[in-house]
């Protein structure tokens, strides 16, 4: 098992390494020259001050260069001050992701809590009319894109019926850019739980249990549910990656003030340093979240805990 | 003596349809009834309608009278594990891959409300002793995947035995086992049925373990019983002719053979090939490795049929795929005729492979399910050979008689075809490029013994027609006695015995090839056999010495 996780330990502090790399030559990638687009609409820019931006952000030196020296802040914890502004850029987005983690795990929360119980359900009622309807929905959830639903769900709740407030960020506030996050992933879990505990049923170890006259129920909650779930675990890790992704939607549409908010803004401005400080950022987070769901998954999974 | 079970006209459909017919039959304590037939003879359902078990959709009639109630009544609640066990055929997942041991073993104990944890664990390892593990109190913290086939065969029977049953099921539980475990799990459950007096239902398409362990037999087919009766009358006098057709059908390992090695030039010479593989999970240790094959060499002759004998494990597939250059050795040198395959790359390997096809084991797996049965036979002829389309389309029908299929038969898709059928497809494929050598991986033992026969027919044919040699891969010793002319015994990616086939099995000369014909079941129940011996020890595994024409051993 160690052996297992070190592996995964190392294969992640490399997708992090990798980032680094293409956040560097991010700025690169935009045609033209970056200050010069940076301050395209800014008024009364003087090329000196052009040319002090572009020292300022090393611009003017060799990329590996640049490079040497993104890494020697970085590893300091400095992720460079930004353009507008001039705060230090870690301490921006530290400000601002705790509320994007709380959001996107709160998504997570409603999507296992409703899709995995639905998914057990029409796997339990293959074939019935309660399978299909429930399945039907699922594809719906998947199907629909979250700005509708974001929309849809503040008109009515907020707007129409006035429970819940439009925006802000306050506990209440949660509930909306959760459900709205949470729904559509809802209806991905819902499926996957469903082929992956018929397949599970259909498996002789399922028939063997029943042989020896154990009731259903116990049968289910020990043989089926625990196996079964194994690729849901596993999909979890995938959905969190999507779930902060979904968030820069969701956060906007809701006034959220999350990372997703702050890295839409900062792009509407060029500002840089602060778009290559939300991707290092995202890709630890979603690293990190899937080194702890294989941890999760050694335990869970005798095989590969004890190998 | 009077019936533990008595079936009568026991019937299971799916809708409208049947798929078992008014079956009767009888168990009485302390005996073992064999139930056989071929795939879809409707074995299987019996088993699980007597279990209650059925799969959704399906219903059953009939009378199935055990302890005074009706096991197919509507209100009646089959006894299930207390009345009547049921083991799979497969080990490998017939036991729960996240739970312990212990836990599966103990679970149906304490729900039943035998006894308490406690004791249901001193059960527990007791049993496991019982049925021969050793160190059982170790093996209840362990997981199934922690075990070898053979082992967790033993728990499944063990967690069955422990409930105390009257009747214990067994669909198939030796099939998927090599021939010596299948050997000691067969001892162990005569052992328990004259230990504990229960009524054992095996359920076997192999004609051979019937002989040795049914005292009635049931044969089935499509559905319907073709006759029911004591083992010694079924096979010395069979009433059905099915019955005598299945009979016929069975290889036998104790037939005579006439087969006489032909003397000609090489073929092919595979000479000292290793090759090892990274054991899983290991990305940074170079320890972690296994040897598939060590220092292997042979030589194979134009026109013969070698055979390749071995337990899963024993590196014989890996060898038939390094000749077929699908697999790359790590060492070692493969020549056919005095090119060496193992130095060529890409065009020229690409002409070369030609000479050397492939049929796989299973005829399902094998066959692409979108491309028409004659676009598959046609691919190799499209990359090999330069025939107009007319040319080819003809060849493709000409290949599919030749093998016992229809010529129209070309537009279909494999999914339409029985799996014997698709094994002819697949022989068709790998003649089609004309190729000089033949490695047929256990093409058979997807098979049913009455399909196998025909195709085992099929290639001695087309080995003669097409001037082929054959390098046979197979588990089954009945069968490589039927086919080949010299045989190779291989154990733990070494050959240890190698030599013409009627001398091999008249004179076994290598402890380890001795107990694989020991072991093999025999379709003869007249020379129901005590014990078998299990293989122990040492054995020698040093290079092969000549100790007859022709025939090597290993010192």
């Amino acid at each position: 098992m160690w052996r297992f996780l070190s592996t995964r330990i190392l294969m992640g502090a490399l997708t992090i390494w990798i980032t680094t790399v293409l956040v560097t030559l991010l700025i690169h990638a935009v045609p033209g020259d970056p200050v010069q687009i940076m301050y395209a609409q800014s008024q009364g820019t003087t090329p000196e001050q052009i040319e002090e931006v572009r020292r300022s952000l090393g611009l003017d030196r060799p990329i590996p260069v640049q490079y040497a020296m993104f890494m020697e802040r970085l590893v300091q914890g400095d992720l460079g001050n930004t353009i507008r502004g001039g705060q230090p850029v870690l301490d921006v987005i530290m400000q601002r992701l705790p509320n994007t983690l709380v959001l996107a795990c709160a998504a997570m929360f409603i999507a296992v809590l409703i899709g995995v119980p639905i998914g057990f359900l029409a796997a339990y009622r293959k074939g019935s009319l309660t399978d299909i309807t429930l399945m039907i929905i699922a594809i719906a959830g998947i199907s629909m894109p979250h700005f509708w639903l974001g929309l849809m769900l503040l008109f009515y709740f907020a707007v129409e019926l006035g429970w819940l407030p439009v925006s802000g960020n306050g506990w209440l506030n949660l509930v909306l850019p959760a459900l709205t996050l949470g729904l559509s992933n809802a209806a991905i879990f819902a499926r996957l739980t469903r082929s992956s505990m018929i397949d599970v049923m259909n498996q002789d170890y399922v028939q063997t249990a029943l042989a020896k006259g154990l009731p259903k129920a116990l049968v289910l909650r020990r043989h089926v549910l625990r196996a079964g779930l194994l690729p849901v675990v596993t999909m979890m890790g995938l959905q969190f990656a999507f779930m902060m992704g979904g968030a820069i939607v969701v956060e906007n549409i809701f006034s959220w003030n999350g990372v997703g908010r702050m890295a839409v803004e900062a792009i509407f401005q060029r500002d840089y340093p602060i778009i290559q400080g939300f991707i290092l950022t995202f890709s630890v987070v979603v690293v990190l979240v899937a080194i702890t769901i294989d941890a999760l998954y050694a335990v869970l999974d005798p095989r590969i805990r004890r190998s | 003596m009077t019936a533990l079970l008595s079936v009568t006209d026991l019937s299971v459909a799916i809708g409208s349809k049947s798929l078992v017919k008014k079956v009767s039959f009888d168990v009485a304590s302390g005996e073992v009834l064999s139930i056989v037939g071929e795939s879809g003879s409707g074995k299987s359902m019996t088993a699980k309608a007597l279990m209650g078990l059925l799969p959704h959709k399906a219903s059953a009639t009939g009378r199935a009278m055990f302890d005074g109630m009706d096991l197919l009544a509507p209100e009646v609640q089959p006894p299930r594990g207390t009345g009547i066990g049921l083991i799979f055929q497969e080990p490998m997942t017939a036991l729960t891959p996240v739970l312990t041991i212990g836990l599966q073993l103990t679970e149906a104990l304490v729900s039943h409300g035998i006894c308490n944890a406690g004791e249901a664990q001193r059960r527990a390892i007791a049993m496991l002793d019982r049925v021969g593990i050793p160190s059982p109190a170790d093996r209840m913290r362990q997981y199934p995947h922690e075990l070898s086939g053979g082992m967790r065969q033993r728990v499944v029977i063990a967690m069955m035995m422990l409930l105390d049953p009257r009747i214990l099921i067994a669909d198939e539980p030796t099939t998927a086992l090599d021939v010596t475990v299948q050997a000691q799990i067969l001892d162990l459950l005569r052992e328990i049925v004259t230990d504990t007096q229960i009524g054992l239902i095996l359920i076997t398409h192999d004609m051979g373990v019937v002989a040795e362990m049914a005292d009635n037999v049931l044969v089935m087919k499509a559905g319907k019983a073709e006759e029911f009766g004591p083992v010694q009358r079924i096979f010395a006098a069979p009433e059905a002719d099915y019955t005598t057709a299945l009979l016929d059908a069975v290889p036998r390992i104790d037939a005579s053979t006439s087969r006489k090695p032909a003397l000609a030039e090489p073929l092919l010479k595979a000479g000292g090939i290793n090759k090892t593989f990274a054991k899983r999970g290991a990305i940074f240790s170079k320890a972690a490795r296994y040897k598939a094959l060590d220092d292997v060499s042979l030589t194979m002759h134009r026109g013969e049929t070698l055979a390749l004998v071995g337990e899963s494990g024993s590196g014989k597939t890996t060898l038939g795929r390094i000749i077929a250059r699908l697999t790359e050795a790590d060492t070692g040198t493969v020549t056919l005729n005095d090119t060496d395959l193992s130095a060529l790359y890409g065009r020229e390997l690409q002409d070369k492979r030609r000479e050397v096809q492939m049929i796989f084991q299973d005829p399902y797996a094998s066959l692409d399910p979108r491309h028409t049965v004659g676009r598959t036979i046609a691919e190799p002829m499209i990359i090999h050979q330069e025939l107009s389309r007319s040319e080819r389309s003809e060849r493709v029908h000409e290949l599919l008689e030749k093998v016992g299929l229809n010529a129209d038969m070309a537009q279909r898709y494999p999914h339409e075809f029985s799996g014997g059928q698709r094994q002819r497809i697949a022989i068709a494929r790998a003649i089609a490029a004309k190729p000089s050598l033949v490695v047929a991986d256990e093409p058979t033992s997807a098979l049913d013994v009455s399909i196998q026969a025909k195709v085992l027919d099929l290639l001695e044919n087309l080995k003669r027609s097409e001037d082929l040699t054959l390098l046979f891969i197979s588990h089954d010793l009945a069968v490589v006695r039927q086919i080949a002319d010299r045989v190779a015994v291989m154990r733990n990616g070494r050959i240890l015995e190698l030599g013409p086939s009627a001398e091999l099995f008249a004179e076994p000369r290598h402890p380890y090839t001795r107990a694989l014909i020991d072991v093999a079941p025999v379709p003869d129940p007249t020379r129901k056999r005590g014990k078998r011996p299990v293989l122990q020890g040492d054995y020698p595994t040093g290079p092969l010495s000549e100790i007859g024409p022709g025939h090597w051993v290993a010192a």
